[in-house]
C-alpha cells in the first residue's frame, strides 16, 4: 500500500503544471423520480432481482436528488435517495430501521491537471453495466450481475487520461456497499477504458478485496457501441471468485437497443448468470430474458416491459404453490429526470 | 370594450411570444447564424490573425481546423444547460462549424452544421453525452419530443447569438495593444 500512495503522490507532483484553472460553475442540482407497476404472471413476486420488488401494486421506486458544484479545480457530488428503491432495497440503510435515506455518492474530486484527477468518498461503484438510479438504466428491472455485484465502494481513486481514448483508473477501497469499513481499506481496483473507434466505449475493471462473501476477485468487462445512429450494443460480463473456495458467480449479458421513432427505443436484455460451487454443491443458473421500450416526452420516460427467467432447479412458484423453472413478470414504470 | 382591451392585450403579449429568435436557414436547408461585419479600419490580416487568436483563447471549445490567409475554419462544441429557476445543470452539447472570411474592409462569419448531444447523468453524478451521433438541429421531430426539442433550439440561439456578438467584438478589439492600467488607489489614514 505504501508503494501505491507513494506513486499516486509522484504521479500527482510531477504532473502538477501551472494549468489553466477551470472554470466555476454555479450549484447543480438534478434528479429523479419513479414509480411502477408490477404482475408477475404467477402472482407472486417470483423474481428476486433487485427493486421493483411488490407484485400487483402501484409502487414507489425513489425520489433521487443530486448536488454538484465545481469551484476552479475541486468539485463535489452530493447524492441523496429516500422511497423503497433509494433505502432499505440500496445498501446500506444510513440508520439502522428501513425508514431512512440512502447516500448515492458522497465524494470530493480535484483535478491537478486536465489528464490527472483524485476522487475521494463513497462513489456508485465502477464494476459492472447497471446502476441503481433508473435513469442509468435502459430496462426498468435489474440483471443478477448486477443484484449480485456491488452497488457502491467508499475509497480513494487516482484517474489518468491519456487521451480521449484511454485512461486507467487504480484506487484503495472499503469492502462492498458500507460506509465504513469492517475489514480496513482492504480491496484494490482498477479500470482501463479505451474507445477504440468513435462511439464504442469499453471498460475493463477488476476489484479485488473484501465484498460479498468474504474475500475474492472480480473482473468484469462492461461496454457499448452506437453502431449507427438508431442501433446500440451493449455487453457485460463479469466473473467473481471468493477465497478459499467461497463461491462467486459468474455472467454475460447482452443489451441490442434500437431506435424506432424520435420518443421510441426497443431493447431486448439476454443474460446468463450462475452461482458458483460451494463446498462441491454446485450453484444455480439462471437465463433471463427481458423486452423493455423507452418512450420519452420530456424528462418523462415510460417504460413498458416483460421479462421471463428460467432456472432448472425451480426456485420459482407458480400461482398453485408448486415449484416450477421458469418465471415471468409485466411491468409498466414512469421514470421523470430533472 | 374592457373586454376588447383585454383581447388586444392578449393577442400582443401573445405575439410577442411568438417572435422568438429562431435560426435562418441556408440552402441546404441547414441551420445558420449569418452576420457580414463593416471593417473600414482593419485589414483583411489582422481579421485572420485576430480569429486564430479568438479560437485560441478558447482552445478546450474550438479548434482550427483550416486557415489560409483570408478565411478560418473551426469547429466547436457548445454546452447548453437546464435551468429551473436559478439552479440547473447541463442538459446537452451542440457541435457546430464556424466559418469566418475577410477582405480588406469587411468580413462575413457564419455558425452551421449544428448538432445536439443530450446528456445524462452517469453513476457518479455527472453528466455525461449519451452517444457521439449528433440530432441536426432542424431536425423535424415527433409530438412527444416537440416542445422539449424547441426549448433546446431556443437555448442553442441564444448561445450561438452570444458567441457570434464576443467574436464580433474581438475582431474589433487589437488584443496586442496594452491598455494603460491604473495604479492602484490607496487610502492614507495618516493626513487629511
Amino acid at each position: 500500500m505504501k508503494k501505491f500512495l507513494t506513486a499516486i503522490v509522484a504521479m500527482a507532483s510531477t504532473t502538477c503544471a501551472l494549468a489553466q484553472e477551470a472554470p466555476t460553475s454555479p450549484l447543480e442540482i438534478s434528479g429523479s423520480v419513479d414509480t411502477y407497476f408490477k404482475y408477475d404472471f404467477a402472482k407472486q413476486p417470483n423474481i428476486k432481482t433487485s427493486f421493483a420488488s411488490d407484485h400487483n401494486s402501484v409502487s414507489l421506486g425513489m425520489i433521487d436528488l443530486v448536488l454538484k458544484k465545481r469551484t476552479g479545480k475541486a468539485s463535489f457530488v452530493g447524492e441523496l435517495s429516500f422511497g423503497p428503491r433509494g433505502q432499505a432495497q440500496s445498501l446500506p440503510n444510513a440508520a439502522e430501521d428501513v425508514s431512512s435515506f440512502h447516500i448515492q455518492n458522497l465524494y470530493v474530486n480535484y483535478d491537478f491537471t486536465d489528464k490527472f484527477s483524485m476522487t475521494a468518498g463513497y462513489m456508485g461503484t465502477f464494476i459492472g453495466y447497471e446502476v441503481i438510479s433508473p435513469v442509468g438504466n435502459f430496462n426498468y428491472s435489474t440483471s443478477y450481475l448486477f443484484t449480485n455485484g456491488p452497488f457502491q465502494n467508499a475509497g480513494i481513486k487516482a484517474t489518468y487520461k491519456f487521451s480521449d481514448k484511454v485512461s486507467l483508473m487504480a484506487g484503495l477501497f472499503n469492502d462492498w456497499n458500507v460506509y465504513t469499513a469492517t475489514r480496513g481499506v482492504s480491496s484494490i481496483g482498477g479500470q482501463l477504458m479505451v474507445s477504440p473507434v468513435e462511439g464504442w466505449t469499453a471498460y475493463l475493471n477488476v476489484l479485488s478485496g473484501a465484498g460479498a462473501g468474504g474475500y475474492g476477485t472480480i473482473e468484469d468487462l462492461t461496454t457499448s457501441y452506437q453502431i449507427s445512429k438508431a442501433f446500440k450494443l451493449g455487453l457485460n460480463a463479469a466473473n467473481y471468485d471468493i477465497d478459499h473456495d467461497g463461491g462467486g458467480y459468474a455472467g454475460v449479458a447482452l443489451y441490442p437497443q434500437v431506435a424506432v421513432a424520435d420518443a421510441v427505443t426497443l431493447g431486448l436484455r439476454g443474460e446468463y448468470f450462475k452461482y458458483k460451487e460451494v463446498a462441491g454443491v454446485a450453484g444455480d443458473k439462471y437465463t433471463a430474458v427481458t423486452f423493455t421500450a423507452n418512450i420519452k416526452s420530456g424528462g418523462l420516460t415510460f417504460i413498458p416491459e416483460v421479462r421471463l427467467d428460467h432456472n432448472g432447479n425451480k426456485p420459482f412458484v407458480k400461482d398453485n404453490g408448486m415449484a416450477a423453472p421458469n418465471a415471468g413478470q409485466f411491468s409498466l414504470a414512469a421514470v421523470y429526470a430533472f | 370594450m374592457r373586454y376588447i382591451f383585454l383581447l388586444i392585450i392578449t393577442l400582443f403579449s401573445a405575439t410577442l411570444f411568438a417572435q422568438q429568435k429562431q435560426f435562418t436557414t441556408d440552402d441546404d436547408g441547414k441551420f445558420i447564424y449569418y452576420k457580414v461585419v463593416d471593417s473600414q479600419k482593419v485589414s483583411k490580416g489582422i481579421i485572420v490573425q485576430r480569429t486564430r487568436d479568438f479560437v485560441a483563447a478558447q482552445k478546450k471549445s474550438i479548434k482550427i481546423v483550416i486557415a489560409t490567409d483570408s478565411s478560418v475554419s473551426a469547429k466547436g462544441t457548445l454546452v447548453i444547460d437546464k435551468t429551473v429557476l436559478v439552479v440547473g445543470h447541463p442538459s446537452g452539447e451542440v457541435n457546430y462549424n464556424l466559418v469566418v472570411q475577410a477582405r480588406d474592409k469587411k468580413y462575413r462569419f457564419w455558425l452551421t452544421d449544428l448538432e445536439f448531444i443530450p446528456y445524462q447523468r452517469d453513476r457518479y453524478g455527472n453528466f455525461i453525452a449519451t452517444t457521439t451521433i449528433g440530432t441536426p438541429l432542424e431536425k423535424k421531430v415527433d409530438k412527444l419530443t416537440a416542445s422539449q426539442w424547441k426549448d433546446i433550439q431556443a437555448t442553442t440561439y441564444a448561445k450561438i447569438e452570444k458567441l457570434g456578438e464576443s467574436l464580433k467584438a474581438f475582431l474589433a478589439t487589437d488584443a496586442t495593444v496594452k491598455q494603460p492600467t491604473k495604479p492602484k488607489e490607496t487610502i492614507s489614514t495618516k493626513k487629511w
